[in-house]
């Protein structure tokens, strides 16, 4: 039996689905639903009949961009058919930078060190004294640190009138204030940390902590040293202290007693100018100055 | 100048945290502005826009003193203050007429802008057909072959893409396509510049074709606009290089020894480790058999029961 007749008949019900006419094949980035048509417009066509044109040109790459589309592997979802779709190749910038790494803390580098691995805790823990499970920590925990109890022994060698609740309050709050003293320390350490080795933050990688230490100690000295510099006389008049730091690696630079004139004259005049030019004003207090000389 | 924002509840901590700095990024939201002066057909085309991209985009009504090509630090402070990264800029004077500045920030600074002037526009409400939902996903059509070539065509298209195409998604509903943004580049002018581009949108309806495939069909929806490219401002090139990165999380991962050949066929090398030639198989011959250990013991035990049966007989 022949059907290709019927075949023929039921095929010229439909419209067709594929696209004549493209002469250089069209590109696509299904990621971003995106079809690129390289193909030349038709100038004449364009000018005649615009939106006739339009429409069709993009009736023909929406249909090649769809036939694409339908045939990614699909899978089916609560949200009807759903295809998957490839990586978009077309390249777009981020609103914003990479997130920046956490650097290192001392205990992560100790653990580290040590092969230490942290290790999943249960939240609840079972309570002996009231038969209930309890949180680990926090409000109605079980780390209450036993001030609590309503009576405390006293430990051998203790002042019997020492309030024993009390210095369980007391060894906390020191607990506490340690433990925020290092996480200070840990900031500080980590911001000059990522000072000093941005090459490593600006790809994404946790910034070198190794020297930290010694970086964050060549910091604070360099601030004491413009400290030192910054009272009115530029440290002239300051007493020395016994054992304070000393600036390394300042050397004067006398100019040779005999030297080109030209050489002199120049360096005097950028001096004037700078004082008394155009540009001067910053650098004299000009009211000032003019006191100054006046009491004189 | 904002001032940095201490958060005092859980839910500005949280707005907050949204708004850091992410491996995988929100849906960048953009901000449409009219300028000191605006035209209708700015303003119907600026309203447009915004619905298209709605529900990642926030419409300033009133008027502002603006002027992106000058001064960007109004810029600078609508994206820190909204965290909006995308802006529209609609503006209308003698010399610049009907005009829409696209411009995208990164890192709340100023990336790259481009200027387009409206020569005739379609306002979406003028078409009287179906249009699509709020918030789907377009697809993007770009025809012609000046897409790329010309810094300004370049910048457009990207720029095009970035405002419409929402959140990187790995699958998408096909029932979901409705509409499509077609972008025309019209012939050069006769002085070498860059012509008209036609930018049209319409709504798909999918209709049987007696094969899997849909036969796709178009409606005009609008927006309806015919533009030339004004003046551009492009992105500086260490700036635009780290806007590029891509976080190591998100980089595909490489797969050992299969590689990709320029007919575009996939090529695997495979290690089979070292070859066991005592299991390897020859050809079958009785000679060659191997024999174990207990196979030689019985042979010897057989030969002496023969000899006992002798014995036995005589």
């Amino acid at each position: 039996m022949d059907v290709s007749g019927v075949l023929e008949a039921h095929k010229q019900k439909f419209k067709s689905v594929s696209v004549e006419g493209k002469v250089i094949p069209v590109e696509y980035d299904l990621g971003l639903l995106a079809a690129y048509d390289q193909n030349p417009v038709d100038e004449a066509e364009l000018k005649k009949n615009k939106e006739e044109y339009l429409h069709s040109l993009s009736r023909d790459n929406a249909q090649l961009l769809f036939n694409e589309i339908f045939q990614l592997q699909t899978i089916s979802d609560d949200n009807g058919v759903m295809a998957i779709l490839p990586a978009p190749t077309t390249l777009l910038p981020r609103e914003k930078p990479l997130p920046k790494p956490k650097p290192e803390t001392r205990w992560e580098k100790f653990a580290k060190a040590k092969g230490i691995v942290n290790r999943k805790k249960e939240r609840m823990v079972y309570d002996d004294a009231t038969g209930e499970y309890k949180p680990r920590w926090g409000y109605k925990g079980i780390n209450d640190d036993g001030s609590k109890d309503w009576i405390i022994e006293v430990p051998a060698g203790a002042n019997p009138m020492e309030d024993q609740y009390e210095a369980r309050r007391e060894a906390k709050k020191e607990r506490i204030e340690r433990n925020e003293k290092r996480r200070q320390r840990n900031m500080e350490e980590a911001a000059v940390a990522t000072k000093m080795d941005q090459k490593a933050v600006n790809k994404g990688d946790r910034p070198n902590m190794d020297n930290a230490r010694s970086l964050k100690r060549k910091e604070i000295e360099s601030q004491i040293l413009i400290s030192k510099n910054s009272t009115a006389s530029a440290g002239k008049f300051d007493e020395a202290i016994k054992g304070d730091l000393k600036p390394k690696g300042i050397k004067r630079q006398f100019a040779p007693t005999v030297t080109d004139l030209s050489k002199e004259k120049a360096g005097n005049m950028s001096i004037l100018d700078r004082v008394v030019g155009k540009n001067g004003e910053d650098l004299v207090n000009v009211r000032k100055a003019i006191k100054a000389t006046k009491r004189q | 100048m904002l001032r940095t924002i201490t958060p005092r509840n859980a839910r500005v901590k949280r707005v907050l945290k949204n708004r850091e700095a992410k491996t995988e990024e929100n849906i960048k939201t953009a901000i449409f502005i009219r300028g000191s002066q605006t035209s209708q057909i700015v303003n119907d085309a600026l309203s447009d826009l915004y619905m298209l991209k709605k529900p990642y985009a926030i419409n300033f009504t009133k008027k502002n003193q603006i002027h992106p090509f000058e001064d960007q630090s109004n810029l600078q402070f609508f994206s820190q203050k909204n965290d909006a990264s995308l802006f529209v800029i609609g503006t209308h004077s003698k010399k610049r007429p009907h005009t829409l500045t696209f411009a995208r920030m990164f890192d709340h600074q100023l990336l790259d802008m481009i200027e387009v002037s409206i020569e005739q526009g379609t306002a979406m409400k003028d078409f009287k057909t179906p249009k699509s939902a709020i918030g789907m996903k377009p697809c993007f059509m770009f025809n012609g072959d000046m897409w790329d070539q010309n810094p300004s065509y370049i910048m457009f298209k990207s720029m095009l893409l970035d405002f419409y195409h929402g959140q990187t998604v790995d699958k998408v509903a096909l029932a979901g396509l409705e509409y499509v943004i077609s972008v025309t580049a019209g012939p050069m002018t006769s002085e070498g510049k860059p012509g008209k581009i036609y930018l049209r949108t319409y709504t798909i309806s999918l209709k049987r074709s007696g094969v899997k495939l849909p036969r796709i069909e178009l409606v005009e929806m609008g927006p309806s606009l015919d533009m030339t490219f004004g003046r551009i401002m492009e992105a500086k090139p260490d700036v635009w290089k780290q806007s590029l990165r891509v976080p190591k999380e998100l980089k595909p991962k490489k797969k050992k020894n299969i590689t990709k050949d320029e007919m575009g066929d996939t090529v695997g090398r495979i290690h089979l480790g070292k070859q066991d030639f005592d299991k390897i198989q020859t050809r079958k011959m009785k000679g060659l058999k191997k024999r174990t250990a207990e196979d030689k013991d019985d042979a010897s035990t057989d030969k002496k029961q023969r000899v006992d049966d002798s014995d036995d007989e005589e």
